[in-house]
């Protein structure tokens, strides 16, 4: 711990509190994340686990966040992270004005090469949403948040495929597309309501492997037509309608993988995907106002010590 | 994925000989750090030979605990639970921290391959307990519950030989069609498999080397034609790489080589291990709770110094 000084708290995680702070050594701005032992019960959190699990296991990739390191401190232990400047909700909510077409091309693009990366590597991420993938300074997003991740190896391909994860991907989609959720339901039945209402009550026909479900018939919903897709998300290109289509179908098993929506032509028709540099850099908190320093004289007959600036000063800059 | 897990990057070994020596270094480096105290004897401490029946005899321990264990445990988390207790006496001392991490090796490996038991329907497994001894141990098993993943250096996912052993299974059950009763293969393989968990195969050989090495002894006890198997296994082409793939005559000497302990030994060293515990061990809760730099003082923590009898792991 006294290889970094904490700069600020992010935020609350799921299991902790999440700290800005400086690699002393390097210079480099971190997240930790602080796992607290205390009067827990069953000792380490699975999530914290399962978290650890996830990032140690797979080799470095740009789309997904990066566990630096993780050690024992105090009665827990902490976990290093690249430091995000924010995420992809933030993105959503505060843009001024709607994302481009582009852009949204740019941001989903890296969400499927993320999320290509971890099905590769059998992890299924198990809560991808817009408050989990964050965006660095550099425009580039990265998946975060292993918490509900799971190893697929361990359980076999039992309930949760790769095509349920995309299905999360088609929200995610969604929500670029509009500037707000799909499917915004409050709780559990709402959010059913929600989908069955845009998707429409699916039938044995269309979704034959439906009563195979654990809980299918325990709620009988009325009979729904789907609303079609370009009412929901109006002014979209037809190669985006038949992308979002393909996501959030019903049948898992017809539903398009992370990989296969990598060549739709969706991501190749104009406009192209927006490089990272043309997304917008959205801030945590609002920039704060600072005084200026008045810039330095630069008149020629002053002396040269007059034109430099005061490296305390400088320091004040670099450490908000 | 195994090719870019932190188990082959970390966790395994070029030679026996290397493991002794990091064996002997944590041996060591507890004798010296002991030895500043003026007046202590050289003889108190354990040789590398005692540690070694001790560590067998609790490694045997986990594994019955582990066997009798309700809800029946997947075999992949008893191997990984022997795997956490041998990894961490790779680079730590019996007498530094006391074997009866073992619980906690099983505890955490519960809840890393997701076999969800909470630690009161975990400790209800030791039977023999009190309802308030088996709280007292299961506290016991969160508070080396730190230092444990520490010392495994946070690496929690463990191959092992099982998964990789059902698909040269079901491999030989579709190429080797007029094999009669494939299953019956398994009994043998599975004693491979719980018996080379006792050794140090694990850390030696690659999951995958371990189940292909184990099926083929398997397939030659029950006289099966060894070149149809391995021509079914698509090793055939391979005859020269085939030795490097498995090395089964190496394992085979590891597993021989293996002994339970002996009871009068393990007395002797027992009361040497106790004793160092008691002696010079005393304080050790800050440890196992990790550093405590919080600036918070933490509760004192009650020492637990009565040592779990065999009964309550049988």
């Amino acid at each position: 711990m006294e290889q970094y000084s904490i700069l600020g708290r992010i935020g609350e995680g799921a299991h902790g509190i999440v700290f800005k702070a400086k690699h002393i050594e390097t210079g480099e701005t971190v997240a930790l994340k602080k796992v607290a032992l205390r009067r827990l019960e069953d000792g380490i959190p699975n999530q914290a686990l399962r978290e650890i699990k996830a990032l140690q296991e797979i080799e470095d990739n740009q789309h997904v966040v990066k566990l630096k390191a993780v050690f024992p401190h105090g009665t827990g232990f902490v976990l290093v992270f690249d430091y995000m400047l924010s995420d992809l909700s933030e993105v959503i909510r505060n843009s001024e004005r709607p994302l481009t077409p582009a852009q949204v091309k740019g941001y989903m693009m890296m969400l499927l090469k993320g999320v290509t990366f971890l099905h590769h590597n059998n992890i299924m991420h198990r809560d991808l949403k817009p408050a989990n993938l964050l965006i660095s300074s550099s425009g580039h997003l990265k998946i975060a948040d292993f918490g509900l991740a799971r190893l697929l190896s361990e359980q076999g391909e039992r309930l949760y495929s790769h095509q349920v994860a995309t299905r999360a991907v088609g929200c995610i989609f969604g929500e670029l597309l509009n500037s707000s959720p799909l499917f915004p339901g409050e709780n559990d039945i709402e959010q059913l309501c929600c989908v069955l209402r845009v998707l429409g009550t699916p039938t044995q026909e269309t979704w034959p492997e439906m009563v195979e479900l654990p809980d299918y018939n325990k709620i009988t919903f009325k009979d729904n037509p789907p609303i079609p897709l370009e009412e929901i998300v109006p002014d979209t290109s037809p190669q985006a309608l038949d992308l979002l289509c393909k996501f959030l179908v019903y049948p898992s098993k017809q539903r398009c993988s992370a990989k296969q929506a990598l060549l739709h032509p969706y991501l190749f028709t104009p406009p192209l995907p927006s490089h990272h540099s043309e997304l917008p850099i959205p801030h945590r908190r609002p920039p704060r106002h600072r005084v200026q320093a008045p810039p330095p004289d630069l008149s020629v007959d002053l002396p040269l010590k007059n034109s430099l600036v005061d490296p305390n000063l400088l320091h004040l800059w670099t450490c908000p | 994925m195994f090719h870019s897990s932190s188990h082959k990057t970390y966790w395994i070994f070029k030679s026996e000989d290397e493991l002794e020596l990091l064996r002997c270094e944590a041996n060591q480096k507890f004798c010296k750090k002991i030895m500043e105290t003026p007046g202590v004897s050289d003889s108190i401490f354990l040789k590398r030979h005692e540690e070694d029946v001790l560590f067998r005899l609790y490694e045997k321990r986990l594994l019955d605990f582990c066997n009798v264990f309700k809800p029946a445990m997947p075999k992949s988390v008893v191997g990984t639970a022997l795997m956490y207790f041998r990894r961490f006496y790779l680079n730590n001392s019996v007498m530094e921290y006391h074997p009866r991490i073992i619980l906690t090796c099983a505890y955490l490996s519960c809840k890393v391959d997701e076999f969800n038991v909470s630690s009161s329907q975990f400790v209800a497994n030791l039977v023999h307990e009190t309802p308030a001894g088996q709280e007292r141990v299961a506290e016991q098993i969160l508070e080396y519950e730190l230092l444990l993943i520490q010392q495994l250096n946070f690496h929690l996912v463990v191959h092992t030989p099982y998964r990789p052993m059902e698909g040269l299974l079901i491999d030989l059950k579709t190429r080797y069609p007029t094999l009669e009763n494939p299953e019956s293969l398994r009994k043998n393989v599975d004693d491979f498999l719980t018996q080379a968990s006792l050794t140090d195969i694990g850390l030696l050989f690659t999951p995958s080397q371990i189940a292909l090495t184990a099926i083929l002894s398997s397939a030659s006890r029950a006289g099966l034609n060894m070149e149809y198997i391995t021509e079914c296994l698509g090793l055939k082409q391979d005859k020269q790489n085939l030795s490097k793939m498995y090395d089964s005559m190496r394992m085979k000497i590891l597993m021989k080589k293996y002994e339970l302990p002996n009871p009068d030994e393990v007395n002797v060293y027992k009361q040497k291990l106790e004793r160092i515990h008691a002696e010079f061990v005393t304080s050790s809760s800050k440890r196992k709770r990790g550093y405590e730099e919080d600036g918070h003082v933490a509760k004192e923590p009650r020492i637990i110094e009565e040592e779990l009898s065999d009964e309550d792991l049988m």
